[in-house]
């Protein structure tokens, strides 16, 4: 009932998803129809089925939904591993990306049982049987489960990322109390790979001007950055009826993130910056 | 004879600049949802107070100045707070050149109906 | 393609129709629907003061409409909405003065909603009955 880590799942499930239609609202070019099969040749102890969401550009086909079964004895324990052992003996064309394996890369974001992840964090054990496994929600698709990123980055680069310093260079580093440092804590450790941002609803109707909660982390990291002297020219760039106010307080985004952060509350000490500099705070 | 680069929605969005508003409504939400809180908890206990009465009884409440003032201050806040919560729905759905018209007519509509509400409580109290 | 590698014309992949509804977006989506029920019950309160302001006999005609079976489940449903809305919009006062934005207080809070929703619906009506 409680969840307490983004890392727990919950102990019930009582819809798996919203009462809507499959191919809800997706365009002739997106709907999702029925793939092959691809069983297992050979006996198994322990087989786990895997449905995947595969697109392939060249076939010029749709993309479709296709069914793995997996030999849980032969390969590791994480999703991961599940992906790169279909990939090694049955099918090399799945296309996934993947890195570090350890859940500091960011690579392997994807939705596994419908909700957004890290795939080299999340144990077998814990999906669902049949496992379905879908790319990162409402984002184009170069193939299989890999998204084109690249409006994400550039909504990154447009909150402008770095150090904007106005008095002059110090000698040596710029000094930080120890408070001003812990400001920084749950806010620097993002490793940008945008399952909260692909998670939230509002970033689904309006992710073309809605900056996401990866962007506005990122963005309030540098806010509440004690070195940072550009806090007015942010603010005024984030004041917006969709850039920051695209924000409903959903909260899915808290709830998905695979490090622990806590990008709605991120989002709400913004606000609450916007309030204050027109005077309407605590502390003046 | 030279072609234009497509912009994606994404520059085409980030090339306007920053509108630079958008705490405004944010903060009247946020009011008119304070003032909400006490004045629907008034309306609901006088209902239920007065569940059972005839209508020269209703009309006797209303006409007391506490009671207008309360009522009136309602549908105010009430229809200040419909519209901005409609506008952001509008805003979260609707996106082709329907929205404007959209927006304009929720809008008047609010206004419409809290003028209403209004007019029917001032005639209750100067008609009797 | 030089200068953009950003895939124009590839499919976009399913959002609503596979994420799985937790409380977070579920609580959203009913704070937004118990909004627009509650708007109606205002455009029906404006009715009903119309009806007092245009005399006794449309203020019967009012009253007769509500008594039907019909008119009593949906004041009750009306009622029901109303007071999950007032919950959850109490539950985003607290979190715009960024409190109670951990996970753990995020779903006790949520909870809360739910069961004060139904209390005070209880409540309400049974006070309205016994009266």
């Amino acid at each position: 009932m409680i969840i307490w880590s983004s890392r727990q799942l919950p102990s019930f499930v009582l819809m798996k998803r919203f009462p809507v239609p499959r191919n809800f609202g997706l365009n002739s070019r997106s709907r999702v129809e029925p793939g092959r099969s691809w069983p297992l040749s050979g006996e198994a102890n322990r087989i786990k089925t895997f449905n995947i969401y595969r697109y392939n550009p060249d076939s010029g086909r749709n993309p479709t939904l296709d069914r793995f079964e997996v030999d849980l004895d032969d390969c590791g324990p994480m999703v991961l591993d599940a992906l790169i052992w279909i990939k090694n003996k049955v099918d090399p064309t799945l296309a996934f990306r993947f890195s570090c394996r350890e859940g500091i890369c960011g690579s392997c974001a994807m939705n596994i049982d419908g909700t957004n992840w890290l795939a080299c964090t999340r144990f077998i054990s814990e999906t669902e049987n049949p496992t379905a496994i879908y790319p990162l929600p409402s984002l184009r698709i170069i193939k299989d489960l890999v998204p084109d990123l690249t409006h994400l980055y550039a909504q990154y680069k447009a909150i402008q990322p770095w150090l904007h310093s106005k008095t002059p260079e110090p000698e040596k580093e710029r000094l930080q109390s120890i408070e001003e440092r812990r400001r920084l804590d749950g806010y620097y450790e993002c490793i940008l790979c945008f399952c909260c941002t692909s998670g939230c609803p509002s970033y689904w109707w309006n992710g073309d001007r809605f900056l996401g909660p990866a962007a506005l982390l990122e963005a309030w990291r540098w806010l509440t950055d004690s070195r940072d002297e550009a806090t007015g020219e942010r603010l005024d760039r984030l004041e917006e009826p969709f850039r920051l106010y695209g924000c409903r307080t959903i909260l899915n985004c808290t709830r998905t993130c695979p490090k622990g952060l806590n990008p709605g509350k991120a989002i709400a000490e913004i606000k609450k910056k916007v309030m204050e500099r027109r005077g309407l705070g605590w502390q003046e | 004879m030279t072609r234009r680069r497509k912009l994606s929605p994404f520059v085409r969005s980030q090339a306007r600049g920053s509108a630079r508003e958008g705490a405004g409504h944010w903060w009247r939400e946020r009011v008119t949802a304070v003032a909400l809180i006490p004045l629907t908890l008034w309306f609901f206990a006088s209902i239920i107070a007065h569940s059972g009465s005839d209508y020269s009884a209703v009309i006797a409440w209303l006409r007391m100045p506490s009671s207008t003032l309360m009522m009136v201050l309602l549908l105010i806040a009430l229809f200040y707070h419909t519209a901005l919560g409609l506008q952001i729905i509008i805003d979260d759905y609707v996106h082709s050149a329907r929205k404007v018209p959209a927006l304009i007519i929720m809008r008047l509509g609010c206004l419409a109906l809290a003028a209403a509400g209004t007019f029917a409580v001032l005639r209750i109290v100067i008609r009797g | 393609m030089r200068g953009s590698t950003q895939v124009k014309y590839g499919p976009k992949s399913p959002n609503i129709q596979i994420y799985r509804p937790q409380l977070t977006s579920v609580l959203s989506i009913a704070n937004r629907i118990s909004g627009v029920v509650t708007s109606v019950g205002a455009v029906g309160l404006v009715l009903w003061l119309l009806a007092a302001a245009a005399g006794p006999d449309t203020y019967a005609f009012a009253l007769w409409l509500l008594s039907f079976l019909l008119g009593q489940i949906g004041l009750l449903i009306f009622t029901f909405f109303f007071f999950l809305h007032l919950c959850g919009g109490i539950r985003h006062l607290i979190w715009d003065a960024v409190y109670g934005f951990d996970l753990s207080t995020i779903y006790a809070s949520g909870w809360v909603v739910v069961a004060a929703s139904v209390v005070l619906t209880g409540a309400a009506w049974i006070v309205f009955a016994v009266s």
